[in-house]
């Protein structure tokens, strides 16, 4: 349990930071680097924490909020749980950085500069107990199911286990609370939900999925990860609203990061669809962070709107290209050729509202911390110009940690 | 090499400062002409220089894999190079003079130019690939020559009567589309004619003409692939050479300086089309081969040729314009020549030689009557026949002239065309296999033909309609179409004094008596044409108007044509709308019906997500899972 | 000479922050640089690589490297895009100006265009699939923006077109590639020993569609007539003819694909190349009508993949006189426009060749280049008719298809010939209409001159015999 230590550290900041919130910024940040040099596959976990930095910059933007304080803090607390959810094999571990992540999420949601936002906050929670509801159900019976050797109850489980996670992360076609939530929400608080969020529950889904060995739910992922990646694409095609395209830009990319749980039964190229998902993550975390700051600022740049846009839309050597690149390598190696297909199709059709996001977003410099967010956010797209070979060998050890063993 | 490079490129090079300096400045542009002249001569000086100083052989240098630019020297190829060279040479002069005021000498000489290297080209090289680079230097110099005026303005460029219809047909061409007729039509029978090249060297592994073992390649091929690929091949020569139904290009090529169908009726251009017939037969040697595929192609091209002779005869008998006379008349003297050389496949070789004196002799005639009906338009400002007795009395060097080249030409007793029009009355006569149609046909035509160039001089210069003549300056052009003229009687000689090997049976033939009733026959068909020169009846429109064969060119094609682009377009049309209007248009409707969805209620989208949710696990469990 | 490919990154980088005027000529200088490095190279059938790094499977080993046929389409790439450079700079001023753009504009431009043609450039010494997707996708990205912020009409919808067409081409190769390395575990092309027919199936309907075949062709006369005119003189000549050379490349690995389906894929060339090679003859837009008359070129490279080793000399051979020709037609369209204040539409062309003489001349040069008289162009049509000897042989009573196929490749060849003359005679010849002679940039027509003399002299020994010759020996043909 190397990771007491930071969320003990972790308290007494938030404690003290109701009155004092750059104590608070001192310890999340001093627990946010014990957590990362603790394991094996640290890269990963950097670019993790390296998201949530960005998230609590971008805190920094908002000039007031009811949560000042508590909230670096609780971004931090979801990253600590994120780490914990990378390392642990452990289920009761699992099911518990899953709720970390989700419930501080509840609060942050509320926050912007004129109060708490109890209407959108509402909204959220209530899917996302369902949400956590039926996933924590879905895992359980999954997990049952495989030491029963009842294949029926196994997918069920499997089935709930998808469902609670399309509804966690806001895949259709239960995807509803993400267009009005990242509409109405502060846009920092969006992006925190729609980065550092996302994580944790992809990643307890493949090793909940690892355990598992039958095929019979592969079809049902695949067909809620082609609805999410249709819905999305399509919805955002006639949407003029950033925030509501970014939404539709979530839906698809839960989408195709769903389709790579299809991969989870042939183990031997689970590492592949994992780094895939990993990528894409990241570029979508890091995309979601500097287009919501700029939708504050009202604009950025055009270089980097465009150089994100991009590499939402597949563009190699960006980010999101490789994302998308270790996804299909996944999907044909398991020899899921109909959802690669789809999935290429799907990239294709987003060109034109990103090129429209871009362009909605160009042409108006920003200063100071704002321009660091979203120029790091952009600039960060170009570190796989080298191939991220890095990232596959994490990935292979991280995939290590996939058996679930005990309680 | 540097005789060959020099040949070639010596033209091209000596017209590249005026094409360039016309761009930029006309005044220094005007004073270049002499030296693509120039050019002009040094080529023809290396023509002579071959004739008179080097060996029969080849002579390659490499280029592609397996093909080489080859060259040769035999027979036909060292008197068609000089005929070449001299022709142009002393067009080049008469242009001097015919082109001084012109609007686009840079064009003009550059094409020109271009047009006699291109002909020098095929005519010595022994590579069929190489050939062709010369051949296409052919058709696109031909284009920007027929073309040559391209603004369309005025009226002594066009052919036909300016806005006179007949039916659907407009029967009058600007130059502009002159030159499309002849691009278009060349085009059509180059693109077969290159694939039996490459279909050449793929079986036979070989391009050189002379050195394909032709009687293996087409044993190895059988009768119907010789067929098709001989076909194939000659469908650039009867197109270069408008045999039927070809023929239409080189009716309104009269649109272009006269120069231009002086070079482009002689030595060059339709010149190109039968000599390398001729030079094919030469070495394929058809009377050698037993052969099923060759017998009918040389039945096809000897009655081709004949018939497209007679047409051109019929035609040039009734027109009524000077150069699109003598147009037809070229048309009707190349039939000859492919029907001459086509008879090789019975009598042999000596087939080959008929018809290549014939296009020598014919050559320098027609050049000769090109550059005096460019004079006669120039004084007269008429593109149609006309002048009388007034012209002749003016310009009588010029009516001089034109008397000596027709009696020439039309085979009048015991003048040049005579001795060869009677070798191939011999040549027609010995084809007992195939039967006496081609010698009726012969005769026939070599009547005919004497009759209009009978009426050629009857109509410019004796009992055409009174002009008024604008008499100037002539003097290059005078002595350009004497220097041609007299070329004729250097024939006569070398045919009365046996100075070539092959003569003697043409003075032999000569003496035959069927060949001097014959000779009596055309002289006095040249009487008749003399006196009696016009054909105007209902007969002789239709003649005159050239059988209505413009409807293919002008119209069936043109039709078929846009029938098949304008359902090509209809498609393009139906495809856009599918998938830039049709397919979008979808996605837009089905991405509103998503958005709709959110109308911003908590309760409606939990009943959304319920009801979802029971949806897809009731799938789920009804799919038996 | 690798180092010839290094020049052009120097442009890319350094050139934006020169003087317009300075630009050009760099950018010129340095694309020119490594055309005659690379042309020596292919002269001479150089082979050299460089290992770039060393990616975990599916990607494997990355590196560049060079041979015959990389060096053939290379310093055709670096040719055209040097003389486009220098057309650029009067061109796009002209552009900006009417745009109500200033001089600044330039720096944009002049990095998207150099980067766009070294793109294509690096593409094909791409040693890697991958490498090789990655460039495809740069010149996309590039080619894109250009049109999206310089273009034509409906600039920013053609440009989404254009995008979303060419993104679904790449994606679809993307597939296959993968599949590729499924099969391999690589996608070095050097390690790359198997091609699945679905994985070349997935290749070949991305690449039909960015080459393009019949069908897909519609997005590309609004690509290219859209586009500002450098960019047509680039998208049009270089960058849909690589579709050909990536389709190249999979052939050498393995041509079973295209052996297997030999009758189907020549009939869809031939489609190609006859239906679109009509639709010129109907369209009233300069640019557009070269922007057909390009699909219909690009149907003589899908004929020529069908017919064995001749047909493959002849791609690569059609590759570079399309594009000679092609640039140059689109240059001269460009400078009607620039000089004549947006003129395009044919119907109000006439006589042209009165006012620009000098451009009449070019396009002339133009065409004989797309009908392959006189210049390159000869060769390409003389080896792909020779591989139509080769693999079909001539027809006889039980060859019927030989005669089918003999017919239909002339057809081609002879439509082409006279959708060029037709243009001609429309646009520069006739009465002239009414405009004033003006004087045209020296720009705007000497670089034109300069593609055409390089097209002529690559017919005629020596040129031709080093190039040919290296070419042979590299592809194997008989």
């Amino acid at each position: 349990m190397e990771l007491t230590i930071p969320l003990i550290i972790l308290a007494l900041g938030a404690a003290f930071g109701l009155r004092k919130p750059e104590i608070s910024l001192v310890t999340a940040l001093v627990a946010l680097a014990l957590s990362i040099v603790v394991e094996a596959a640290i890269l990963v976990s950097a670019m993790i924490a390296f998201v949530a930095i960005l998230n609590i910059a971008a805190l920094f933007l908002m000039k007031k909020s009811y949560l000042r304080g508590v909230d670096y803090a609780l971004v931090s607390l979801m990253l600590i749980a994120t780490v914990v959810a990378l390392y642990s094999t452990s289920f009761a571990m699992l099911i518990l950085a899953f709720i970390l992540v989700s419930t501080p999420t509840y609060m942050l949601v509320m926050a912007s500069e004129s109060g708490a936002k109890v209407d959108v906050g509402v909204k959220y929670i209530t899917f996302m107990v369902v949400a956590t509801i039926l996933f924590i159900i879905g895992a359980a019976l999954t997990i049952y199911g495989g030491s029963v050797n009842s294949e029926s109850i196994q997918t069920v489980g499997i089935c709930l286990l998808v469902l609670g996670i399309a509804m966690e992360v806001g895949a259709a076609p239960l995807h509803y609370w993400v267009p009005d939530v990242f509409d109405t929400a502060d846009p920092i608080p969006a992006s925190i939900i729609a980065s550092l969020a996302k994580f944790v529950p992809f990643v307890i889904a493949f090793k909940i999925l690892f355990t598992v060995n039958t095929e019979k739910a592969l079809l049902f992922i695949g067909v809620i990860a082609a609805i999410s990646m249709l819905a999305g694409n399509i919805g955002a095609l006639t949407s003029n609203k950033p925030a509501r395209i970014l939404a539709y830009s979530t839906v698809a990319n839960m989408g195709y990061i769903i389709a790579a749980l299809t991969v989870f039964y042939k183990p031997e190229f689970v590492y592949l669809a994992f780094a895939g998902v990993l990528l894409q993550l990241f570029a979508n975390a890091f995309g979601k962070i500097g287009f919501f700051t700029a939708i504050r600022e009202e604009g950025t740049n055009s270089v980097f709107s465009y150089i994100m846009a991009l590499s939402f839309i597949g563009l190699p050597p960006l980010l999101g290209f490789w994302g998308k690149f270790y996804i299909l390598a996944a999907l044909i190696y398991a020899n899921v050729m109909w959802l690669a297909v789809l999935l290429v199709i799907n990239s294709a059709m987003s060109v034109p509202y990103y090129i429209r996001l871009a362009n909605l977003l160009s042409g108006k410099p920003n200063k100071g911390l704002a321009l660091c967010i979203i120029g790091i956010s952009a600039i960060i797209m170009l570190l796989t110009v080298v191939p991220p070979n890095w990232l596959i060998d994490s990935s292979k050890v991280l995939v290590g940690y996939f058996k679930l063993g005990g309680v | 090499m540097w005789l060959w490079l020099v040949l070639l490129l010596s033209p091209i090079i000596a017209s590249i400062p005026i094409a360039v300096a016309w761009e930029f400045n006309r005044n220094i542009g005007r004073k270049l002409p002499v030296l693509s002249v120039v050019g002009l001569f040094i080529s023809f000086l290396v023509t002579l220089y071959i004739l008179l100083f080097v060996e029969e052989g080849r002579f390659s240098y490499p280029w592609l894999p397996g093909i080489e630019i080859a060259f040769i020297v035999d027979y036909l190829s060292k008197y068609m190079g000089v005929l070449t060279g001299f022709i142009a040479f002393v067009i080049g002069v008469y242009g001097l003079e015919y082109m001084k005021d012109d609007y686009r000498l840079g064009w003009y000489w550059f094409f020109f130019n271009l047009f006699t290297a291109s002909m020098l080209m095929v005519v010595y090289s022994d590579n069929l690939l190489s050939l062709l680079i010369g051949w296409e230097g052919l058709g696109i110099a031909s284009w920007g020559l027929i073309g040559h005026w391209f603004r369309d303005d005025d009226e002594l460029s066009y052919v036909g009567v300016i806005n006179r219809k007949v039916g659907f047909l407009k029967m009058f061409w600007s130059p502009s589309t002159g030159g499309w007729r002849a691009i278009s039509t060349i085009r059509l029978g180059d693109m077969p004619m290159f694939f039996a090249v490459a279909a050449i060297f793929a079986f036979a592994g070989n391009l050189n003409i002379s050195q394909i073992d032709w009687e293996l390649l087409i044993e190895k091929i059988g009768s119907f692939g010789v067929a098709v690929l001989l076909l194939a091949f000659l469908m650039g020569p009867f197109t270069k050479s408008a045999q039927l139904p070809f023929s239409e290009w080189l009716m309104t090529a009269m649109t272009g300086p006269t120069t231009v169908s002086a070079l482009l009726h002689s030595a060059t251009m339709v010149a190109a089309g039968t000599y390398l017939f001729m030079r094919i037969s030469w070495y394929i040697e058809p009377w050698k081969i037993h052969d099923a595929g060759i017998e009918f192609v040389y039945l096809l091209v000897l009655f081709l040729g004949l018939i497209s002779s007679l047409y051109g005869a019929l035609v040039a008998l009734a027109s009524r314009e000077r150069k699109v006379l003598l147009a037809a008349s070229t048309m009707s003297s190349l039939g000859l020549m492919f029907a001459a050389a086509a008879a090789s496949k019975w009598i042999g070789e000596f087939a080959i030689v008929v018809a290549f004196w014939y296009l020598i002799t014919h050559a320098f005639a027609k050049a000769t009557l090109f550059l005096v009906a460019g004079h006669l338009i120039h004084e007269t400002h008429d593109r149609f026949l006309c002048g009388d007795l007034e012209v002749a009395k003016k310009m009588k060097l010029t009516f001089v002239v034109t008397i000596i080249a027709t009696v020439m030409l039309a085979g009048i007793p015991p003048l040049t065309a005579y001795w060869v029009k009677s070798a191939m009355d011999e040549v027609m006569h010995a084809l007992h296999e195939v039967g006496e149609a081609p010698l009726f046909l012969l005769i026939v035509i070599s009547a005919v033909y004497s009759a209009f160039l009978a009426k050629f001089l009857s109509m410019n210069f004796v009992k055409g309609r009174h002009v008024h003549l604008h008499l100037h300056g002539g003097g290059l052009m005078k002595t350009g179409y004497t220097l041609m003229v007299s070329m004729l009687f250097l024939l006569l000689a070398v045919i009365l004094l046996g100075i070539d090997e092959h003569v003697e049976e043409f003075v032999k033939a000569g003496f035959h008596a069927t060949s001097f009733m014959v000779g009596v026959l055309v002289t006095v068909a040249y009487a008749i044409g003399f006196v009696k020169p016009t054909l105007e009846t209902k007969v002789g429109q239709v003649l005159a108007d050239r059988f209505y064969l413009m409807a293919l060119n002008d119209f069936i094609v043109p039709k078929i044509g846009w029938a098949f682009v304008t359902a090509v377009d209809y498609g393009n049309r139906a495809i856009d709308f599918f998938t830039h209007r049709a397919i979008p248009g979808l996605f837009e409707s089905v991405s509103k019906g998503i958005r709709v969805l959110q109308t911003g209620r908590l309760s409606h989208y939990v009943q959304l997500a319920l009801g979802a949710l029971m949806l897809l696990l009731i799938v789920v469990s009804v799919a038996g899972w | 000479m690798i180092s010839a490919l290094l020049a052009p990154l120097i442009a890319v980088i350094v050139a934006p922050f020169f003087k317009p005027r300075e630009a050009a000529v760099l950018s010129a200088v340095a694309f020119f640089a490594a055309f005659v490095g690379l042309l020596i190279d292919a002269f001479t059938g150089a082979y050299y690589r460089v290992d770039l790094v060393q990616a975990a499977e599916p990607v494997g080993n990355i590196y560049m490297f060079g041979d015959t046929v990389s060096h053939a389409f290379g310093f055709t790439i670096a040719f055209v895009s040097a003389m486009v450079a220098l057309y650029s700079y009067p061109y796009m001023a002209h552009r900006f100006e009417e745009m109500g753009l200033g001089e600044d504009e330039f720096k944009k431009y002049w990095f998207l265009h150099n980067l766009y043609a070294a793109s294509m450039l690096w593409l094909v010494y791409a040693g890697n699939l991958i490498l090789l997707y990655v460039f495809l996708e740069i010149s996309l990205v590039t080619s894109f923006l250009l049109i999206y912020m310089y273009g034509y009409g409906n600039r920013q919808w053609v440009a989404l077109l254009y995008f979303v067409w060419t993104h679904i081409a790449g994606a679809l190769a993307l597939v296959g590639f993968l599949l590729i390395g499924f099969e391999n575990k690589t996608l070095a092309l050097d390690s790359i020993k198997t091609v699945s027919f679905l994985a070349w199936l997935l290749v070949f309907l991305g690449m039909i569609i960015k080459l393009p075949g019949f069908g897909a062709h519609i997005w590309l006369p609004w690509a290219h007539a859209e586009a500002p005119t450098p960019v047509s003189a680039l998208l049009s000549p270089l960058t849909v003819g690589l579709a050909a050379y990536v389709l190249l490349r999979i052939y050498f690995i393995e041509p079973s694909f295209i052996i297997d389906h030999r009758i189907p894929i020549f009939a869809y060339g031939v489609l190609t190349s006859v239906y679109a090679g009509l639709a010129v003859f109907k369209q009233n837009d300069y640019k557009r009508l070269l922007a057909y008359s390009t699909v219909s070129q690009m149907g003589y490279i899908l004929i020529a993949f069908t017919l064995g080793a001749a047909g493959i000399l002849g791609v690569v051979i059609q590759y570079i006189s399309h594009a000679f020709g092609k640039s140059i037609l689109f240059m001269t369209a460009g400078a009607i426009i620039a000089t004549f204040h947006g003129l395009r539409d044919l119907n109000k062309m006439s006589g042209m060749h009165e006012f620009v003489p000098t451009i009449s001349n070019a396009a002339l040069l133009g065409f004989m280049n797309l009908s392959g008289i006189l210049t390159i162009g000869m060769i390409g049509e003389f080896y792909i008719l020779k591989g139509l000897a080769d693999t079909f042989g001539l027809p006889s009573a039980i060859n019927s298809i030989a005669m089918a196929t003999m017919l239909s490749v002339v057809i081609v060849f002879i439509i082409s010939g006279l959708y060029s003359f037709y243009t001609m005679k429309r646009i520069y010849y006739g009465t002239p209409a009414d405009y004033s002679k003006v004087l045209v940039h020296r720009l705007l027509d000497s670089p034109l001159y300069v593609i055409a003399i390089l097209s002529i002299l690559l017919l005629l020994p020596p040129f031709a015999t080093w190039f040919i010759d290296a070419l042979v020996k590299f592809l194997g043909v008989a």
